[in-house]
């Protein structure tokens, strides 16, 4: 009875250290940023929610890609109900927020619009959401003798900078990606506009002169009539 | 103490399982959310969610409910469906992407009992990992045997990759663009030129008709 609960203690004591040893793996490895691009139909409103530790730090980016007008109604409301920010008719935004704990709502409003649908990109970025763990991950893996401790370091150091400048790298990607994205719908919207008008001008054109030449014939043939 | 250190690894457990810190919406019961990811090709997307149903007696969000599926349906560029297939209540799909372009997941609850004891809501916590965010990197570590620096050195690797290939890619967009608006340019310019000569030689036509009209009624 007691060797199987030692036994059982041991396990237990094990399994945690190795569930701990991934999640501290998955900590530093698991990206918090998150981006999204949706379609909010006319008339509609679309809320988004995200749950957030104390003191972290979430960046919210936006942008309207497509939809005639291009802007959207826009607000972040706190854990408390409270509204933090609120944009009208904007096409873009980006906010910064320091939170608490709970859940922050945001919504995209697109109730003034009675026609057109909006495609909607969005990105959220969090900070300080592990707290610290991974200083202490680091401490653990250096070993060797002082002057290889001083070096590794250096060594963590720079690798550590280079990995934050490509984060950073990847998130102005994202962001320029979603510049050209809108970019790129409204000249396509533009062309389809061009063709369409250009072809009715055209029409209108033909039937209006075609109009007038009907229309002073017909004052000449009843003057014909009378005489006759 | 035995009781103690099996409480901490249940809890830890707990914490490696939760899919953690993800966005959360609402969804109705016909509802059909999507979601459009403009991505690269031979890039692979992890999407994870977990649902939690509206409980009218406690009047809170329930952990997690057996029986309530969701249907996932992903098209790609060609709005040809490349997956559509039903999950349970929490769930995670994975597709690789094999041209550029704008792929759409939807996804929609396909339970229809959901009115009948939640008060139709549905909370969704959604997580979609595109690129080199979906790779497991406990279980490279494991597999390849990398010390923490290795590690590190192939996360950087992996990353400066996805970047290159966002980059090729936003290289083929930048040229469909360009090829887009040079054709709009093209076609205002040939539109209001031809315009402008139909309207100059129906005025024309309108004067010489109208005047051998006149000339042939004898009243010029």
């Amino acid at each position: 009875m007691d060797v199987a609960r030692t036994f059982f203690c041991v396990i237990t004591v094990l399994f945690v250290i190795v569930c701990e040893r991934f999640l501290a793996l998955a900590a530093f490895s698991q990206s918090l940023d998150s981006d999204f691009t949706f379609t909010l139909p006319a008339g509609r409103k679309e809320c988004f929610y995200q749950t957030m530790k104390k003191d972290a730090s979430l960046e919210i980016e936006y942008q309207v890609l497509d939809g005639a007008g291009l802007d959207i109604d826009f607000y972040i409301s706190s854990p408390s109900g409270q509204i933090l920010y609120s944009d009208q008719h904007k096409s873009d935004g980006m906010h910064t927020i320091e939170t608490e704990e709970g859940d922050y709502m945001f919504c995209f409003d697109n109730m003034f619009s009675t026609v057109s649908e909006k495609l909607i990109f969005f990105e959220l970025i969090l900070d300080n959401m592990d707290g610290d763990e991974e200083p202490d991950d680091w401490k653990e893996y250096v070993h060797g003798t002082d002057m290889l401790d001083m070096k590794l370091e250096d060594i963590m150091y720079t690798i550590n900078n280079v990995k934050a400048r490509l984060g950073k790298s990847v998130q102005i990607q994202t962001v320029l990606r979603a510049f050209e994205a809108r970019d790129r719908n409204l000249q396509e919207s533009n062309y389809y506009r061009v063709n369409f008008w250009s072809v009715v001008n055209l029409v209108v054109m033909m039937l209006v002169s075609g109009v007038q030449v009907y229309l002073v014939r017909s004052l000449f043939e009843d003057k014909r009539k009378i005489r006759t | 103490m035995m009781l103690s250190v099996a409480t901490a690894g249940v809890i830890l457990l707990a914490v490696c399982i939760y899919p953690g810190y993800a966005l959360y919406f609402h969804i109705g019961e016909t509802e059909k959310k999507c979601f459009i990811e403009e991505i690269p090709d031979e890039t692979m997307v992890i999407g994870k969610y977990k649902t939690q149903l509206w409980d009218k007696q406690t009047n809170s969000f329930l952990p997690s409910t057996p029986g309530l599926g969701m249907h996932v349906e992903i098209k790609d560029p060609d709005a040809r469906v490349i997956l559509s297939r039903q999950y349970g209540s929490d769930g995670r799909f994975t597709f690789t992407s094999h041209t550029p372009g704008e792929h759409q997941i939807c996804l929609h609850s396909n339970s229809t009992k959901m009115a009948l004891f939640a008060g139709g809501k549905l909370r969704v916590h959604l997580d979609i990992q595109v690129g080199e965010h979906t790779n497991n990197y406990p279980e490279i570590a494991a597999k390849d045997k990398l010390t923490e620096l290795q590690l590190r050195a192939r996360q950087l690797l992996d990353q400066v990759e996805q970047i290159q290939k966002e980059q090729n890619y936003q290289r083929y967009r930048e040229e469909r663009f360009r090829m887009t608006s040079e054709s709009t340019n093209q076609r205002v310019l040939w539109w209001s030129i031809a315009q402008t000569i139909i309207l100059i030689m129906t005025g024309i036509w309108q004067m010489k008709h109208l005047k051998s009209f006149f000339e042939a009624k004898k009243l010029v």
